[in-house]
């Protein structure tokens, strides 16, 4: 301590040496091609003199007599020191940064050179993520980074991915990572109540990020404790850089269209096929049973394609401004951007406004200060459900499904002009068919006159406060806040569709979620003897987020005419309630030691106190070690080869804790009674619950060839999950009211991955490079809860094809095997468990069975007694998860040309294709047209069975089954982008400094055997044991933009 | 000196490190809900509580809706409208699976759920809730308790169990749970046979009988049990298990004449309505009604998306006619004995007059569908009486004659049935339930207690009671989670 002390005093002593007289020093800076540099930063140690450099690389200061040395630096160049003599002229030369090896990347309350850190980090430069036909940064990360996995689950603007980490790291908790935006964490996930999404993360533009920095393994991630099971994902926004204020302006303009739409039947190959299922039901009269043509206005038989209703091709446009610039003390960065996109489904629009403040001065050599003001305003805007999003795969109104079932023999509009409405009103008109019912909604009402609505006001902010009284020691205070208001606004017409039956309904609801964040952290950082580097942190957080929301439903509207929720309306009630709070209280702490550059360790730990887990304490931790191999003496001739080359390892605990406010309490819950009140058991709470724990182990080799133009990054993971929080369901007929939060259930994600950056061509004019990545994982549920054989998950509460069970992978696919179509009748053949075949007989005559085997007896169990093929005897299981994933980046830069091919590609899983039963479903659905190869007659080999008019099971709507399933293997040309920067010359008098046209293209191609639009979708959004099923989800945009940057 | 400053700078702002924090922010307690611990403290929780059995009772998925409607459309009497999975089609079809999540799984964990309402009542009232309330009210409140659980078991036997005649209630019935569950653990329990079910439900019945008041606050008298509600549900619980010498006995503690005009002497006086429009259009609460359940615009108060009676038999919205289910051309609407004069045919059928489709217009209210859902009726008791008699009488009995005549008469005047024979005289009665309770449930019930095939509808085939799909399978929830549970 004493000789610590007297360090710091003989800094100190050095620091306040000061002389009166001065001196004038002039020179010029140069780069390694003599070439002038401007706008270099020259300070005296101290800090107290300092100038920039000219245009011309000039530069004259005036220092005091005292002053021994100055300070050269700039961006992008090592800075330099020079010792100050009798010269009074001091030309320098500065080298350019190596930017590989001095790269920082953001670690939790703090950054680290990424040379030395031993965890496992990926980094995604914000150029990645801007410019996108993207609503938030998230969407455009996928193929971006080694061990992200990014799924878009529909078409829907602004919906959140699929975002995992390595995985899925829970099964009921959420699986989205932890994101940290500036230092303060950030809500994530859909925060709309309406059929227009409203993920939270959408309020950062995405181009106002300046990196991106995912931490994995339990190393990079301890330091945040019970919330980094899932990984933490640090995003920088962008701060003013030394020189001169520059400004610039980005704007683009993009048109987006569907993709892969279902090929359906015709109005006339509609109508016969129908007719001729009547025929085979032998229940039907097929004379008042009948599919009829109707004439349009026009005389001729009406042919509606309804896809050409619900799609459009969609304009976006995005303008982006920003100020910037640093001087000595301060830098500033000031951005305010707008856009607004059309999405393909029509009236799905998405609009942001949004500024952005980033302020950071010096005021002296030891007090820093900043903060930064980010206000953003989001609509969210849908007319009608696209049935696209979690829980709306069956809704009736859902678009994704109208389009393709409802019959195409009638028209949305009378041939008077008026909506084609059942004279019963709830459905779609019949026109000729004799069925009261040929489809679900007049999809064009409500893409007329309904509004799903949601504005979101967010307000993200942080003032912070750096003193550091001594070069060894620096104290930061943060305190941040997150204020998000969700103005959810729907309104469901009285005319049709969902309003009918209440004679119109409109409804508000206001959802105000709050957060504030205060740390304050000391970190030490000390050098010993110039081989020892010690580098401590300690922290306390705060985290404290409330949430409060209310609102009124109100239906039977008093007048047609009225569409607000003001108007008149006679009832009343109360919606969107919403009353939580809750704490996080920590503290934290980090040791980085490195010996010569050559071994490094560290160690993180964190205890954290959570109010949902109320009177517990939990410590989480994790530890690493690097070594780099390339600063060893016996690597000798290897430092030829490897221009670094550098292990490391991590183990480490941390936890999960995204449970709800108070699943811990057991409730009674108001209610009433026939206008009485009741007090009811409504949730069966678990006080002994605890986080969720990810012991993660991590091991990897990172390697250099050709200074760095052969990159390699591989590492081994395995993540071991214990004390999983399952809603264990107790059987129905104890009758809770949920299933109760237990820590059982244990799971492990292992895999590889491997990050690849070449460089093959470096060349003044054309440099090409390449990153390529690949990541193998595994997921294995190893323990349930004891008696617990299965998880089951629902899709929109309606259809189970989810299972999660021991020794399979998380929400496996669960379906009855089918193998084709009989030949001799013509019926759907499904495999029992032991794999025999049964035949399935919709309408079975006299002497036949709905179930009957080969030689047309019936289908017994062994006591005689009927038997049926069933998911829980039947069924056989699936993966859901992919086996792997990963991108390839090209980026080639040929003179003022540059040109960025993104493919991104995942495989190994199999997707549940639901809408391929819809799209066989022998209702009045609408077919897709391989029916019309359908089994006919004896002997015909077809994938589609004999018709029979009412039959939803022999094509999976009643039982799921492999007949629509598929793998979910693909490549896919995510993002295509080609540039051309105007040379500097052209511009000059422009007295612009860079210009930049570009043109891209989004999701321009799928290679895969997959039949629907896309097999990168989730009908069940961000659900953990959910995935794999495309059920009635409308497909993804394909989206071809033109843009330009411009800078002054 | 500069340097002291400085450490004394570094140490408060360290010494925020170590700021404490306000406890009571890591403890926060629920605003919106009661915990369990304080849940019976006083006799307004206690009294809340007693309703909320009721209230689950009511839920869409039960009797507020769902459990009725099938009851009808498992029947010959409705044709499907609109094929929808939600709506009952699955029901209709008579080929519900084990994950059919509206019909097969939802009405079994509702139930099931109302059930551990009352049994957490009955605990909770011996632990604490009695002594809150005393004695004499908490006899009433547990009387309503066993009379809930009893008519939740019945409810479950008819969908999901052979019927008693299958067997003499040998079969295997359903888990019989009787104490109250708050946490895990506890989901292993065998199927108790039909019959040691009917007797739990009896037992129940009977304390119910005893221990319920007579009558209720006159507004409560068709929405609360009293001890003629226990009676009335004994005698379609007799009925069930083809126990009609119990079901006269039962019968006629509330049925006091021997000729009509037949009602209850004691406690509340139940009786037939000069009309029975009276009582689905008019007023829900009159002394037929023995038991129905009330219903508000409040959210919540009413049954809910998709479980309206309403919606299923009459009217979408505004649009009368445009229900999931309308009448069977060829089912009781075809029966030539039913007048159009029938003040049922006339009153509460309603015919859309563009299809000319007819729906049963009982529960005409719009939405948000408030037509109070009938649990039971003194019609009901009445023509339990007189099937019990007619079964157990050779010959034609005259006050069974006159019971069945009663409920005709008084939609009919003009009509008297005749009967020459004992089965005429039956099947006069099987034939006036099926009009006098045409969209009240009642249908499947009939159907099952008698083993009678489930006659073919529209593009549904017969179901005869050896075939699979006669009842329903039990919910493959319950099969993965209670491992002691077989399917039907």
């Amino acid at each position: 301590m004493r000789k610590l002390i007297l360090i710091v005093s003989a800094v100190f002593v050095f620091t306040l040496q000061a002389a009166a007289q001065n001196r004038t020093i002039t020179g010029k800076v140069t780069d390694e091609k003599a070439l002038p540099v401007e706008g270099v930063s020259i300070t005296t140690p101290n800090g107290k003199q300092g100038t920039q450099t000219e245009k011309d690389g000039s530069y004259s200061i005036s220092v005091p007599a005292s002053a021994k040395s100055l300070i050269f630096s700039i961006v992008n160049f090592e800075s330099q020191t020079k010792t100050l003599g009798a010269n009074l002229v001091i030309n320098v030369s500065l080298k350019t940064r190596d930017i590989k090896l001095d790269e920082v990347v953001v670690v939790g309350y703090g950054t680290q050179k990424k040379r030395e850190v031993t965890g496992s980090l990926s980094s995604v430069k914000g150029a990645a993520v801007a410019d996108k036909p993207v609503q938030s940064f998230e969407q455009a990360l996928a193929g971006r980074a080694t061990g992200v996995q990014i799924t878009i689950p529909n078409g829907v603007l602004n919906t959140p991915p699929v975002f995992r980490i390595r995985g899925t790291s829970s099964l009921s908790l959420s699986s989205y990572p932890l994101i940290i935006i500036d230092g303060i964490p950030s809500p994530v996930g859909d925060f709309s109540s309406t059929s227009a999404a409203g993920n939270a993360l959408a309020s950062i533009n995405p181009n106002d990020i300046e990196s991106i920095d995912i931490a994995k393994d339990a190393a990079a991630t301890a330091i945040y404790g019970s919330r980094a099971a899932n990984g933490v994902v640090f995003i920088t926004t962008k701060k003013g850089k030394s020189g001169k204020a520059k400004i610039n302006y980005n704007a683009s303009f993009g048109f987006t269209s569907v993709y892969g739409v279902p090929e359906v039947l015709n109005a006339q190959q509609y109508t016969d096929y129908k007719n001729q299922a009547i025929a085979n039901n032998q229940n039907l009269n097929p004379v008042t049973n009948r599919f009829n043509l109707t004439n349009g206005p026009d005389g001729k038989p009406i042919d509606t394609k309804w896809a050409d209703y619900v799609y459009r091709q969609g304009f976006a446009q995005d303008h982006n401004l920003n100020i910037s610039g640093a001087n000595e003390t301060t830098s500033y960065y000031f951005s305010a951007g707008y856009t607004k996109q059309e999405g393909i489904v029509r009236s799905n629009d998405f609009v942001r406004k949004n500024i952005l403040m980033n302020v950071d001065s010096r005021f002296n050599k030891h007090v820093t200060i900043g903060g930064k003001i980010s206000y953003s305003n989001e609509l969210n805007l849908a007319n009608q459900s696209t049935g696209s999003l979690s829980g709306e795969g069956f809704g009736t109104a859902g678009l994704g499904r109208t389009q393709f079932v409802t019959a195409p023999n009638i028209s949305p509009y009378k041939n008077d002009g008026t909506y084609n409405i059942s004279s019963a009103g709830n459905f779609i008109g019949g026109m000729n068919n004799t069925f009261a019912q040929v489809g679900f909604y007049n999809p064009v009402v409500g893409l007329d006159l309904n509004r799903q609505n949601s504005e979101t006001n967010h307000i993200q902010s942080n003032v912070y406060l750096v003193y550091k009284p001594f070069n060894w020691l620096t104290l930061k205070s943060i305190y941040g806040i997150d204020y998000l208001f969700v103005d959810n606004e729907i309104f469901a017409s009285p005319v049709h569709g969902d309003g009918f039956a209440g004679i119109g309904s409109a409804t508000s609801t206001l959802g105000k979620y709050k957060r504030w964040t205060w740390a304050n952290t000391a970190q030490l950082d000390y050098t010993i003897k110039q081989k020892h580097s010690i580098s401590a942190l300690i922290g306390q957080e705060q985290d404290r987020r409330t949430s409060r929301g209310f609102g009124i439903n109100r239906t039977q509207v008093s007048d047609p005419v009225f569409n607000v929720l003001q108007a008149g309306w006679l009832l009343n009630n109360s919606a969107g309630s919403v009353h939580g709070e809750n704490y996080l209280k920590s503290l934290f702490g980090r040791l980085n030691y490195d010996f010569n550059k050559k071994y490094f360790i560290s160690g993180n730990l964190r205890q954290d106190e959570y109010s949902a887990f109320p009177g517990q304490k939990a410590t989480f931790w994790g530890f690493s070690a690097g070594w780099n191999l390339n600063n060893e003496k016996f690597w000798g001739r290897m430092k030829n080869v490897f221009s670094s080359f550098r292990l490391h390892s991590s183990y480490g605990k941390v936890g999960n804790n995204s449970i709800g406010d108070y699943d811990t309490y057991s409730q009674y819950g108001p209610g009433i009674y026939g206008g009485n009140s009741t007090l009811t058991f409504s949730q069966a709470g678990n006080n002994k619950l605890k986080w969720e724990t990810s012991k993660k182990f991590d091991a990897g080799i990172n390697f250099g060839i050709l200074n760095e133009r052969i990159n390699v990054e591989a590492s081994y993971f395995k993540n071991n999950i214990t004390d999983l929080i399952l809603r264990v369901p107790q059987a129905p007929s104890t009758g809770l009211p949920n299933a109760i939060p237990i820590n059982v259930g244990k799971m492990y994600n292992k895999g590889v991955e491997i990050a690849l950056n070449l460089i093959p061509v470096q060349k003044k004019e054309f440099v090409w490079s390449i990153n390529f990545n690949y990541t193998n994982i595994q997921n294995r549920i190893t323990e349930l809860a004891p008696g617990l054989t299965e998880v089951l998950t629902a899709t929109s509460g309606l259809e189970t094809v989810n299972r999660t069970a021991v020794g399979q992978s998380m929400g496996s696919l669960w379906l009855v095997r089918t193998t084709g179509v009989d030949p001799a009748t013509g019926s759907r053949v499904l495999l029992n468990q032991l794999g025999n075949r049964v035949l399935y007989r919709f309408a079975p005559g006299p002497g036949q069975f709905n179930w009957s085997n080969e030689d047309g007896t019936q289908y017994k169990k062994a006591d005689g007694s009927a038997n049926t093929i069933n998911q829980t005897a039947d069924a056989v299981m699936y993966n859901a998860l992919p086996k792997y994933y990963g991108g390839l980046t090209n980026n080639f830069r040929y003179k003022n040309f540059d040109l960025d091919v993104l493919l991104t590609y995942q495989g190994g899983n199999y997707v549940y294709y639901g809408s391929w039963s819809g799209l066989h479903d022998q209702r009045f659905w609408n077919n897709h047209v391989d029916v019309l190869n359908a089994w006919k007659k004896f002997g015909d080999i077809s994938s589609v069975p004999r018709p029979v008019y009412g039959d939803n099971l022999s094509n999976g709507s009643a039982l799921p089954m492999t007949y629509s399933l598929f793998k979910g293997d693909f490549i896919k040309i995510k993002n295509v982008s080609l540039g051309y920067t105007v040379p500097a010359d052209a511009l000059k008098r422009l007295k612009i400094s860079n210009a930049r046209f570009y043109v891209s293209g989004q999701n321009l191609f799928i290679f895969s055997n997959y039949p629907g639009p896309d097999p990168e979708v989730s009908s069940n959004g961000n659900a953990t044991s959910g995935q794999g099923v495309d059920r009635n989800t409308i497909a993804n945009g394909r989206t071809i933009t033109v843009g330009l940057n411009v800078g002054f | 000196m500069k340097n002291k400053i400085k450490y004394i700078i570094s140490f408060c702002l360290c010494s925020m490190l170590t700021i404490s924090c306000d406890k009571e922010l890591l403890t926060p307690i629920p605003q919106t809900s009661i915990t369990d611990i304080t849940s019976f403290d006083t006799p307004e929780r206690v009294a809340n509580q007693a309703r909320s059995m009721y209230s689950a009772l009511k839920n869409g998925n039960f009797y507020g809706g769902r459990y009725i409607a099938y009851g009808d459309i498992r029947g010959e009497d409705f044709i499907n409208e609109t094929t929808n999975g939600v709506t009952g089609f699955d029901v209709w079809n008579l080929n519900p699976t084990g994950t059919s999540q509206n019909s097969v799984k939802n009405l079994w964990s509702q139930a099931y759920y109302t059930i551990n309402l009352c049994n957490l009542f009955i605990d909770g009232m011996a632990a604490k809730g009695t002594a809150v309330v005393g004695s004499t009210l908490s006899a009433n409140y547990l009387g309503e308790a066993m009379l809930i659980r009893a008519l939740s078991y019945y409810s479950l036997l008819q969908y999901y169990a052979r019927p008693f005649a299958d067997g003499s209630g040998s079969k295997p019935g359903l888990p019989l749970r009787l104490t109250g569950i708050k946490g895990s653990g506890s989901s292993d329990l065998a199927r108790s046979t039909v019959a040691q079910v009917y007797t739990q439900i009896l037992s129940d019945l009977n304390f119910a009988e005893t221990n319920l008041p007579l009558t209720n606050v006159a507004a409560e008298n068709t929405t609360r049990a009293h001890r003629n509600t226990a009676i009335a549900l004994k005698t379609r619980v007799y009925l069930s298990m083809q126990n009609y010498a119990s079901v006269i006995t039962e019968a006629n503690k509330i049925v006091a004449q021997s000729v009509a005009p037949f009602s209850a002497t004691s406690g509340v006086l139940h009786a037939l309505q000069p009309s029975i429009t009276t009582i689905f259009l008019t007023n829900y609460v009159t002394t037929e009604s023995i038991f129905s359940l009330p219903m508000t615009v409040t959210g919540g108060d009413n049954p809910g998306t998709q479980n309206q009676l309403g919606l299923y038999f009459v009217r979408n919205g505004a649009s009368l006619g445009a229900a999931e289910y309308s009448l069977n051309a060829s089912g009781i609407i075809a029966n030539a004995g039913w007048t159009a004069a029938d003040v049922r045919r006339a009153s509460l059928i309603f015919t859309n007059p563009t299809t000319l489709k007819q729906f049963v217009s009982k529960y005409q209210n719009g939405s948000p569908y408030l037509d109070y859902p009938p649990v039971i009726r003194y019609a009901e008791v009445l023509l339990n009486l007189a099937e019990a008699i007619a079964r157990t009488t050779a010959g034609v009995d005259a006050k069974a004659l006159a019971l069945v005549n009663a409920v005709r008469k008084r939609s009919d005047p003009a009509t008297t049935i005749v009967a020459t024979t004992q089965q005429q005289l039956i099947d006069a009665i099987m034939l006036e339930r099926r009009i006098e309770f045409l969209g009240e449930g009642l249908r499947n019930n009939d159907l099952m207690r008698l083993l009678q095939t489930i006659p073919a509808k529209g593009s549904v085939p017969a179901k005869t009671p050896s075939e699979t799909g006669y009842i329903w399978p039990i919910s493959s929830d319950e099969l993965s989670l209670n491992r002691l549970m077989t399917d039907n």
